[in-house]
């Protein structure tokens, strides 16, 4: 019972502390796109931990789908002049399509494989969308209209918040249901998990097809907000940023991962150029390199991440002397 | 310990008394790291660090001291409009100038457009930037096509009938062969072939073959609208492969070629034609000297045309501060609109503005747009020649030596 | 567009429809029957494509041993044939159906690039037969290779680029060697949970950290080494274009290449190495130590590709970025020849290189062509992968 008090308590602080962020920061639109873009980076990141950290599906082409989904609503936007909320339904169609067919393709590869055939789809979508120019914009950027007229800062700051709030609620309760357990055997063991009755044929492809959904959503409002995208995010740097912050928060969680995200999204920020006692430092390109760094360490010493071991100890430590009590319990019981 | 609290204490009071000084704050955008061109923002900041020191140096503003605040946009538009609003909420600027991408630079312009701050537009060619037709906008630059054009007459001069243009797949280049293309069908030149590549791409050779195997030769092969690195490897191999410049075909190489390192990374790079904006050596004032030397001392090359717009952008501010007579946005816009003044790349003023509405058959993009910067076009005739001793070829009011091309393997 | 008889025929009766229809059809077949599946899938899909029913139907009632490399090796190739004589059916006019000299010289420069794609490939080869991982920093090894042996001609002044290739060897060797045995060891170890995981996130991770260490240092300037290896820009032999320096870059391709299979079977630690990748309970019996043969393999296998990197420095500009291009080429390579195969790296590069050049130089549209060149390598990597993973040769080495 405490232990839940102390869950929802921390909740409910979490969410309220972000939801009074805007007023704490004065609406300054600096820190609100600051924190705008740490929100999308979670969602990304946390949709990737679960795919890749609970079902262990290592697939490089999650910036992917982010383009695919911004790309779908901007180019039926401009081209058909729908206004944005079908472009996101169409992204979200597109993606759900591409998820399920790329899920399908990739079911007998594994591990390193994965990755490999995930990162040759992500690159050749992204030179097709580059080389298209005439259609896409290429470089030049293909302009999306704003998510409704009259959008501020302090409206997009809440509308990846929501989005936030709901991907993460879903993800958690995902993770702890069937599907989340059914998830994890097949990332153990997937033969065995046949073995056991597991339909991994249906698990893997719905987990993919769910992440791709949640990525090409989040990319398509996202880019809503920011008004302009390019080839450039579907880059392999900004795939390496996901899978670094989902690293250092925790590939185990999703919320942990999306902690990671978002803090270390503010560091890169801050880390820009900083002044300690009046001396001016400029770290430049060094940030990413910084980070690098911050990566491997993190995976070498702490492999679950930073921030795995405060959901560990709020969240699962009550749920596992739970589940040793009642086991006492019952053999207790047992033996009268 | 109640020392170190003391001194951090002291040191941090120093500080904040240090920034208590009033300043007037100007922004300055750029690329500062990748996927930005990191090598344009850096000479930019410079150019601008510069500008404000000799504005300081000759009493500042409004008898306040100028300061720059330099905020790096990445090149990803995106960036550059969180960095601009940074600039406008947070830091305060009155103004803000730079920027080098066209993409980077289109953002900002909604940006300032949005909270009514004027911005000069020092290197972004992009039409569409002037084309927008905000009282916030200026540009000192030249348009894309303004460059196009000086090609396109050129070639018509040169008697140039077959054209193979080569292009990055950037804002950059695809709006450059856009405009290129249409100019010269207006002309009758025919664009033969149209290549695009990849920017950081460095294997050329299957569209080099593909023009090797065209019968007859083409009469140009450009890769001018192909920047950075990017030019250098593609001409290194139009010379290896023997494609251009031959007797047979005019070789056009980016206006990065104007640099030393030119020679090095593209060996056997003689009788190149490449465009430079900005005045020819011989041409130069005082203050494009001054400007020119400070620059060579500390990156130990010639300046690029952006670095002298980026200095003069920034005096050009100053300049309209003080005539305003204040940092009210809506006065500053009028007196910019009324500006006329000789620095490093010659006189300055805009033409169209609300002073001078656009007529019907002019271009949309000289809205707020400097009529004037010297789009000229330059050839070597001499290995590890620099570019002051190159050949002129146009404009003729500019040419030096009374050739409009030099064939290769002859003198002028 | 009218589109041409012939081509409505092919999609009918063969084509992409009875690749599908013949893959599943005869692996299914033979499964029943006992026999091994997995060839049957790949020459079913490639007979399919060719010959659609009528290789099919006598295939089924027949089922000869299809694991032989002839069917294997005759389907493919008259696909292949097939192919292009659809394309010179639609592209009639089209540069690489009419001008025969152009895809000779598109082919030659493909194959002067692939040597050193091999050479590349190789190593991450080497890596994975040995540890059982792929190493997602290879192409960051590349880059570092470039960029020693610019610093090194650099200092050093005029002389050959050659020297700089084995100086940026020994550089990427200690490297890579340290990086194996401080971060991988542990995991070869068992210290670590999810070790398949962990190798992919290391392997990565390090190669991200590489990328933007030497961004740092470097800076973004690109650089170029200037000295050619030899003074000879260019050489017309019967119409033919040749780029001596290219070929002198393939040529370092194929010593290095020749003196790795010297080592693997004719030293003692080649022969270890080799042991370990074919049996690393056995090998250790035999008193082998497979966590320095992890440490050895490893360090050979970045060896290698860093002297890719100094061999083409002269001829390409670097910036840390070609790193990221050169993995993904790595893989292609590797997973075209079969993980873990030698001479299979070797013939996955030569691919390579001349898939690029014919896909680039063929492609219909030519303003495109060269901005996809990339795309050509890697739709055949994703067909690899989905048809056959285990690649041409995917046997250990």
């Amino acid at each position: 019972m405490k232990g839940r008090a102390v869950q929802l308590a921390v909740i409910m602080f979490v969410v309220l502390f972000l939801g009074l962020l805007p007023f704490a920061l004065g609406g300054q639109p600096y820190y609100l796109e600051v924190m705008t873009s740490a929100f999308f980076y979670a969602v990304l990141t946390s949709s990737w931990s679960f795919l890749a950290g609970l079902a262990g599906q290592f697939s490089f082409g999650h910036m992917a789908f982010a383009g695919l989904g911004a790309y779908t609503s901007g180019l039926l936007c401009r081209y058909l002049g729908v206004s944005p909320l079908y472009g996101i339904l169409a992204a979200i169609v597109v993606t759900t399509l591409f998820g399920f067919g790329v899920g399908i393709l990739c079911l007998r590869l594994r591990g390193a494989y994965l990755a490999l055939f995930t990162i040759a789809l992500s690159e050749i979508l992204r030179i097709i969308v580059l080389t298209e120019h005439q259609f896409t914009e290429g470089n030049r950027g293909l302009l999306l209209p704003p998510l409704y007229s009259g959008i501020t800062h302090v409206g997009q700051y809440y509308v990846t918040l929501v989005l936030l709030l709901v991907i993460l609620g879903l993800l958690w309760w995902l993770a702890r249901s069937r599907f989340g357990i059914f998830l994890r055997a097949i990332r153990e063991d997937e033969e065995a998990a046949a073995a056991l009755g597991v339909n991994t044929v249906r698990y893997k492809v719905s987990v993919f097809v769910l992440t791709s959904v949640i990525a090409g959503l989040a990319g398509a409002i996202f880019y809503h907000l920011v008004g302009i995208v390019t080839p450039e995010i579907m880059q392999l740097l900004q795939m390496s940023l996901i899978i670094a912050f989902a690293v250092i928060g925790g590939l185990e969680s999703p919320i942990a991962a999306a902690f990671g995200a978002i803090l270390c999204r503010i560091l890169l920020e801050t880390l820009r150029g900083f002044t300690i006692f009046g001396v001016h430092i400029e770290l430049g390109v060094w940030r990413y390199a910084v980070f690098g760094l911050l990566l491997v360490l993190t995976l070498r010493f702490a492999q679950n991440g930073l921030f795995y071991p405060i959901i560990d100890y709020l969240f699962m430590r009550p749920a596992r002397r739970e589940a040793v009590a009642k086991r006492k319990q019952e053999v207790e019981d047992v033996r009268g | 310990m109640r020392r170190l609290l003391n001194l951090a204490l002291l040191v941090l009071l120093v500080s904040l008394a240090a920034s208590a000084e009033e300043t007037i704050k100007i922004g300055g955008i750029g690329p500062l790291s990748a996927p930005g061109t990191v090598v344009g923002g850096i000479a930019m900041k410079f150019a601008m660090e510069l500008a404000v020191q000799d504005v300081n140096n000759w009493g500042g503003v409004l008898g306040k001291p100028l300061e720059l605040v330099f905020a790096d946009t990445e090149g990803l538009p995106e960036r550059g409009a969180a960095m601009a609003e940074r600039l406008i909420t947070k830091d305060k600027v009155v103004a803000i100038v730079g920027e080098y991408h066209s993409s980077v630079g289109l953002a900002v312009a909604e940006v300032c457009h949005k909270y009514g701050i004027p911005v000069l537009f020092a290197e972004t060619w992009a039409d569409a930037i002037t084309e927008t037709g905000y009282m916030e906008v200026f540009r000192i630059a030249p348009a894309s096509s303004m460059v196009s054009i000086a090609w396109a007459d050129w070639m018509k001069a040169v008697g140039v009938k077959r054209v193979v243009l080569i292009y990055e797949t950037t804002d950059y280049g695809i709006g450059r062969m856009e405009t290129e293309k249409q100019l010269l069908a207006e002309r009758g030149i025919e664009v033969v072939a149209t290549f695009g590549v990849e920017i950081g791409s460095t294997d050329f050779t299957p569209i080099l073959m593909r023009i090797k195997a065209m019968d007859p030769p083409p009469d140009v092969v450009s890769a001018a609208s192909v920047t950075g690195e990017t030019s250098y490897n593609l001409e290194r191999q139009m010379v290896e492969m023997g494609i251009a410049p031959t007797p047979q075909t005019i070789g056009i190489a980016n206006q990065v070629a104007i640099q030393p390192e030119f020679w090095e990374s593209v060996p056997g790079g003689n009788y190149f034609v490449f465009n430079q904006v900005g005045l020819p050596p011989a041409k130069w004032n005082f203050i494009t000297r001054h400007v020119a030397r400070a620059y060579y001392e500390h990156f130990h090359t010639k300046p690029p045309s952006y670095v002298l717009e980026s200095y003069d952008a920034v005096w050009i501010m100053a300049d309209a501060i003080e005539r305003a007579g204040t940092t009210d946005p809506k006065a500053l816009i009028e007196a910019l609109e009324r500006t006329d003044i000789v620095l490093s790349q010659g006189r300055y003023w805009f033409e169209y503005g609300s002073h001078n509405p656009l007529p019907e058959d002019v271009p949309k993009f000289m809205w707020h747009q400097w009529p004037n910067p010297a789009t000229l076009i330059i050839q070597y005739f001499e290995p590890n020649q620099s570019w002051e001793e190159a050949a002129v070829l146009w404009p003729p009011s500019y040419q030096t030596h009374g050739v409009l091309y030099i064939v290769p393997g002859t003198k002028p | 567009m009218g589109v041409h008889p012939f081509v409505i025929c092919w999609l009918i009766f063969a084509g992409p429809l009875w690749a599908a229809i013949g893959a599943g059809w005869l692996s299914r077949v033979y499964h029943r029957k006992g026999l091994e599946r997995a060839s049957a899938r790949f020459v079913g899909g490639l007979g399919g494509g060719a010959f659609g029913p009528v290789f099919l139907v006598p295939v089924h009632f027949l089922t000869p041993d299809l694991r032989k490399w002839q069917w294997k090796a005759g389907t493919g190739a008259a696909l292949v044939l097939e192919l292009f004589l659809l394309f010179a059916l639609l592209q009639p006019q089209n540069l690489c159906v009419t001008n025969a000299n152009y895809v000779v010289n598109q082919i030659l420069n493909g194959l002067s690039i692939g040597f050193i794609y091999a050479l590349m490939g190789v190593g991450l080869t080497l890596i994975y037969s040995v540890q059982g991982i792929v190493n997602f920093a290879h192409g960051q090894f590349y880059m570092l290779g470039g960029y020693i042996s610019y610093y090194f001609l650099n200092s050093v002044g005029d002389v050959n680029p050659l020297l700089g290739i084995p100086i940026a060897g020994l550089f990427t060797a200690i490297l890579g060697g340290l990086f194996e045995r401080l971060f991988l060891r542990p995991m070869h170890l068992g210290r670590v949970e999810r070790p398949s995981e962990y190798a992919i996130l290391m392997t990565f991770g390090f190669g991200f950290l590489l990328e933007y260490t030497t961004l740092g240092v470097v800076g973004p300037f690109p650089k170029m080494v200037t000295q050619p290896y030899v003074n000879l820009p260019r050489l017309e032999i019967f119409h033919f274009l040749i780029l001596p320096n290219r070929w002198v870059a393939g040529c370092v391709g194929v010593v290095l290449f020749l003196a790795l299979i010297y080592f693997l079977y004719r030293t003692w630690w080649g022969k270890a190495l080799r042991a370990v990748s074919m049996n690393k309970m056995a090998a250790s019996i035999a008193g082998i130590n497979p966590l320095s043969m992890n440490t050895a393999a490893f360090s050979i296998g970045t060896l290698l590709v860093g002297m890719a990197g100094a061999a083409l420095i002269p001829i390409f500009s670097w910036v840390p970025g070609v790193g990221a291009k050169a993995s993904t080429r790595c893989y292609v390579v590797t997973v075209l020849g079969g993980l873990g195969s030698v001479p299979g790296a070797l013939l996955g590069g030569l691919i390579l290189g001349v898939v690029e050049a014919l896909g680039a130089g063929c492609y219909p549209d030519p303003t495109k062509g060269a901005a996809y060149r990339d795309v050509f390598g890697l739709i055949v990597f994703a067909l690899v992968l989905l048809l056959k993973p285990t690649g041409l040769f995917g046997r250990k080495v």
